[in-house]
C-alpha cells in the first residue's frame, strides 16, 4: 500500500474549467502558494482529508489544454505528468472539466489516461445543466472512458464527498485499464518501440510525447537527445503532421459516444452573455466603459484606502514613539525606529490599495469581464509591442509596480512580457502621491481654472498621464530594438459571465498581498538598514563638531528642546556618510536644480519614493513635524544661501517632479524584475534607461523654466 | 457553396471550418476545440480594427485578424 503522506493527487483541467474553485473546495484555507523550479508559474498545493481520516496532497497544475503546450504554464503540465521521476509527478489525477462544455474538455482527458495515470472524471459547473437543458449519462460517460465520474459544482461544493470517495478507492485501486485511447500508426509504432530499447521507457504513450517534445524535456540528457534526434530523422518522424493527426483522432474517438451520453433538450437558453456582450464589446462603448471602470476601481483605491492607511501610519508611529521611551537612547534605538520600524512601516501602508485594487481586478477576473478587455485592447497594444494582457498589469501598475509585475506571467509570448516589465514602473504608482502632493504644492498655485477645475489636480493628472505616455513610447522603442524569433498569437477564451466566487476573490487577494510584503519587505528592511547606517554614522570628528555646531547655534538662537533635536539631526545627517554623498554627487545633479540636500533625499528614497518627503523633514530640522503643512511651509521658506532665492523654486519643484515621474526610484521593484527574467541584465537596462529619462528629463524642464 | 477565410466575415456572418491553413495554428486552435467541422459565429470585431470575437459550437472565442486568417470557413 502507499504510504499515506506520500499520496499526491494533481488538479488537472483545461482553464476555465473551475478548477481552481474545486481545489479552494477541497483544501480550503489549507494552501500554499510557491514556484514550480526555474520558472515563474505559480504552484498552488494543499491539503485534503479522504474517507477514514488519509490525508493526501493536492496539487493545482496550471489550466492546460493538450500535451502539446503552447505555454510556459501548459509546458509545466506535460514536463510534470510525462515524467514519473518529476518531484511534482502524481500518484492519481482529478480531471476537472466544464460540464456545460463537455466535448471541448475531453481532448487533455484521454492523453493523460494514454499515459498510464489511474484518474477521476469531476465534471463540474454540474449545477448549470438542468438550466442549459442538458442531460449526462453519467454511467455511460463512465463505461466508455473506462474511469469514474462524479458531476460536482465547485461553485457551491456539492458532491465533493463522492469525489473525495472515488479519489479514495483510486488509492487501491490503482490501474486505469490497459487500452489506449489512442491507438498509434505504424510509423509512430515503430519510433516508440525504436527509443524504448535505446531509453528503456515503457509506457506507450510517454513514448511518443519524448519523440514529440524531447529538444524540451528537462529530464533527458544531451545524450538521449542525440539518440532521439538521430532516431526520429532515420524514420522520418514529422511532429507537427503527426500532432494534428493524433489530435484530430481523440476527437473523431470521443465525439461519437458523448453524443450518446448527452442529451439536449430544447434549444439552448439564450445566456445573458450574448446581450452584455453587445455592450460590453461594443467597438466605441466597450473602451469608454473600461475606462470609466477604471476610473471607479481607481477613485475607490484612493477613497476607501485612506483610512486604513492612516491606521497603519498611527499605528507604527506609536510603536516607534513607545519604543523610542522604553529603551535607553542611542544607536540600537535609532536602528530599531528610524531603520528598521520605518521601513516595515513603509511596506506595511501599501496593503490596503493593493488589496483594494486586487479585490476589484480579481472581481473583474472572476467575473469573466477581463478576458474581455485582452481581447478589446490586443490590436492597440500590439502597436506598442504589448499584448491585450498587458492592460491588466499597466492598470496594477498605478498601486504598485510589484504586484503588477508578478502578472504579467499570463503573456505567453516573451518579448511582449518583457516589454510589459520594462515599463510598468513608469505608470505612477501610489509611492509616489506624497511626493507629488507636497512638490505640486510649491510648483502650482492652488487656483480654480475654467470654472471648477482645481489647478493643482489638473497638474497631478499631467503628471499620471507624462507617465503613462513615456511608458508607451518606451515600449514602442523596446519594440523596435528587441528582437524574437518566437511567434505571438493570442488565443483566447471568453468566459461566460457569472456572478463572482467571494472565497475565490479573497483567496486571490490574500496571495497579492502576501507576495507584496514578501517581495518588497525583505528588499526594503535591508535597504532601509543599510540606508540608515549611511544617514547616522558619518567620519567621527565630523559627527562632533556637527552637533556642537548645532548645539552652539541652537544655544544663541534660544530653541526649544524640539527644535534644538531638530536641528542637531540636520547637522549629523549633512556631516554622515549619506551627506558627504550628497554633496558629492551636487555636480551631477546641479543641471537639474538640485541641491546636495535633494541628492540626500533622492539617494535615501530608493527604498520606497515616499522616503523623500521624511528625509526633506530631517534635513530642514522639521524631523519630528508629522503633518505635511508643516513640511510644506518650512520647504518654502528654504533660501539658498548663495543667491537668496528660495531653494524650492517653480522650476527646482517642476523639475524634481518631472524626476520622480520618470526615476526607477525603487529597489523592490528592481528585485522583482530580476527574478521575473531570471537575470541581472533587464533590471540593470531598466534602472539605466529610467534613470536616463529622469535625468534628461530634468534638465529640460530645470533650464527651461529657470 | 463558397470557401472563404473568417477575415471577410463581417459580424454576425457564420459557416462551418473547412481548413485550417497554417499547421503551426492548427495544432493550437483544435486543442481548444476549434477543428474542421465546428460551426463559428462571428459575435464581433474588436475596435482598432482588431481580433475576432467568435462563438465557436456555443463556446466564446477570441483570436487575432492574423490568425483568423488561416481559418477557411465553408457557408
Amino acid at each position: 500500500m502507499i504510504k499515506q503522506n506520500n499520496f499526491r493527487i494533481a488538479l488537472v483541467g483545461n482553464p476555465n474549467s473551475g478548477k481552481s474553485s474545486v481545489f479552494n473546495q477541497l483544501t480550503g484555507l489549507r494552501q500554499k502558494v510557491g514556484n514550480f523550479p526555474g520558472v515563474t508559474v505559480d504552484k498552488k498545493i494543499g491539503k485534503t482529508l479522504l474517507p477514514e481520516g488519509a490525508e493526501i496532497t493536492l496539487i493545482d497544475l496550471p489550466g492546460a489544454y493538450s500535451l502539446y503546450p503552447n505555454s510556459q504554464e501548459e509546458r509545466i503540465v506535460l514536463n510534470v505528468l510525462s515524467n514519473p521521476e518529476d518531484a511534482n509527478h502524481p500518484n492519481a489525477v482529478i480531471y476537472v472539466a466544464d460540464a456545460t462544455h463537455l466535448e471541448k474538455h475531453l481532448l487533455l482527458l484521454t492523453q493523460i489516461k494514454d499515459l498510464g495515470l489511474p484518474l477521476v472524471l469531476a465534471l463540474n459547473m454540474s449545477d448549470l445543466l438542468p438550466k442549459e437543458g442538458i442531460e449526462i449519462d453519467v454511467e455511460v460517460l463512465s463505461k466508455r472512458l473506462g474511469i469514474p465520474v462524479v458531476p460536482i459544482s465547485g461553485r457551491y461544493g456539492q458532491n465533493m464527498e463522492a469525489l473525495k470517495e472515488k479519489v479514495f478507492d483510486l488509492k487501491f485501486n490503482a490501474s486505469n485499464g490497459v487500452e489506449l485511447f489512442y491507438q498509434p500508426s505504424a510509423l509512430e509504432k515503430k519510433v516508440v518501440r525504436r527509443l524504448q530499447e535505446e531509453l528503456g521507457f515503457n509506457n506507450t504513450y510517454r513514448t511518443l510525447l519524448v519523440a514529440h517534445h524531447f529538444r524540451r524535456l528537462p529530464f533527458l540528457t544531451l545524450e538521449n537527445k542525440d539518440t532521439i534526434e538521430r532516431i526520429c530523422l532515420e524514420e522520418n518522424f514529422e511532429d507537427l503532421r503527426l500532432q494534428i493527426h493524433e489530435t484530430m483522432r481523440r476527437y473523431d474517438i470521443f465525439t461519437p459516444f458523448l453524443r450518446k451520453a448527452i442529451q439536449r433538450k430544447g434549444p439552448k437558453a439564450n445566456s445573458p452573455t450574448d446581450k452584455l456582450d453587445l455592450i460590453l464589446t461594443h467597438k466605441i462603448a466597450g473602451p469608454i466603459i473600461f475606462f470609466f471602470l477604471m476610473l471607479l476601481v481607481f477613485q475607490a483605491i484612493f477613497t476607501w484606502a485612506a483610512y486604513p492607511m492612516g491606521w497603519i501610519e498611527n499605528g507604527f508611529n506609536y510603536l516607534s514613539i513607545t519604543l523610542k521611551t522604553n529603551i535607553p537612547a542611542g544607536w540600537v534605538s535609532n536602528l530599531l525606529t528610524d531603520g528598521i520600524i520605518a521601513g516595515l512601516g513603509g511596506v506595511m501602508v501599501f496593503i490596503p490599495q493593493i488589496a483594494i485594487l486586487f479585490i476589484l481586478i480579481s472581481t473583474l477576473e472572476e467575473a469573466g469581464y477581463m478576458a474581455r478587455v485582452v481581447y478589446i485592447f490586443d490590436k492597440a497594444m500590439q502597436q506598442f509591442g504589448l499584448n491585450g494582457r498587458s492592460v491588466v498589469a499597466l492598470v496594477s501598475g498605478g498601486a504598485c509596480a510589484i504586484p503588477a509585475i508578478m502578472s504579467t506571467r499570463t503573456i505567453s509570448n516573451w518579448k511582449e512580457r518583457l516589454i510589459t516589465i520594462m515599463v510598468t514602473p513608469l505608470i505612477s504608482c501610489s509611492a509616489r502621491i506624497p511626493v507629488y502632493t507636497i512638490l505640486i504644492g510649491f510648483a502650482v498655485p492652488s487656483r480654480t481654472v475654467l470654472g471648477f477645475f482645481n489647478l493643482q489636480g489638473l497638474a497631478f493628472m499631467g503628471l499620471y498621464l507624462l507617465g503613462i505616455t513615456a511608458a508607451f513610447c518606451s515600449a514602442f522603442v523596446f519594440k523596435l530594438i528587441l528582437k524574437t524569433e518566437e511567434q505571438s498569437y493570442l488565443l483566447l477564451e471568453l468566459p461566460e459571465y457569472r456572478p463572482p466566487l467571494w472565497r475565490n476573490v479573497f483567496l486571490t487577494v490574500k496571495e497579492k498581498v502576501r507576495a507584496f510584503v514578501v517581495e518588497a519587505g525583505k528588499v526594503i528592511l535591508v535597504v532601509s538598514v543599510l540606508l540608515w547606517c549611511l544617514a547616522s554614522f558619518g567620519p567621527a570628528a565630523k559627527m562632533t563638531e556637527a552637533e556642537a555646531g548645532a548645539r552652539v547655534e541652537a544655544a544663541s538662537q534660544s530653541l526649544s528642546e524640539i527644535e534644538t533635536g531638530d536641528l542637531v539631526a540636520a547637522k549629523r545627517l549633512e556631516a554622515s556618510y549619506a551627506g558627504q554623498i550628497g554633496k558629492f554627487i551636487e555636480p551631477a545633479i546641479r543641471p537639474m536644480g538640485f541641491d546636495w540636500k535633494m541628492g540626500i533625499a533622492i539617494l535615501t528614497s530608493f527604498v520606497a519614493r515616499e522616503v523623500f518627503v521624511g528625509t526633506m523633514a530631517t534635513l530642514y530640522s522639521v524631523g519630528s513635524a508629522e503633518d505635511e503643512t508643516t513640511i510644506h511651509d518650512r520647504l518654502a521658506k528654504a533660501n539658498n544661501p548663495d543667491t537668496g532665492l528660495p531653494v524650492y523654486s517653480i522650476a527646482t519643484s517642476f523639475s524634481l517632479l518631472i524626476f520622480y515621474v520618470f526615476a526607477m526610484q525603487c529597489i523592490s521593484t528592481l528585485a522583482v524584475v530580476r527574478r521575473e527574467t531570471n537575470s541581472w541584465k533587464w533590471p540593470l537596462i531598466q534602472f539605466a534607461y529610467m534613470s536616463g529619462l529622469a535625468w534628461f528629463g530634468s534638465l529640460v524642464v530645470y533650464q527651461i523654466l529657470k | 457553396m463558397n470557401i472563404l477565410p473568417i477575415t471577410n466575415f463581417k459580424k454576425g456572418g457564420s459557416g462551418t471550418v473547412f481548413e485550417i491553413t497554417n499547421q503551426q495554428m492548427a495544432g493550437k486552435l483544435i486543442a481548444m476545440g476549434l477543428l474542421p467541422g465546428s460551426k463559428i459565429e462571428v459575435i464581433g470585431i474588436a475596435p482598432f480594427n482588431g481580433g475576432y470575437y467568435l462563438k465557436v459550437d456555443g463556446h466564446c472565442l477570441a483570436i487575432r485578424k492574423k490568425e483568423a486568417a488561416h481559418i477557411l470557413l465553408e457557408c
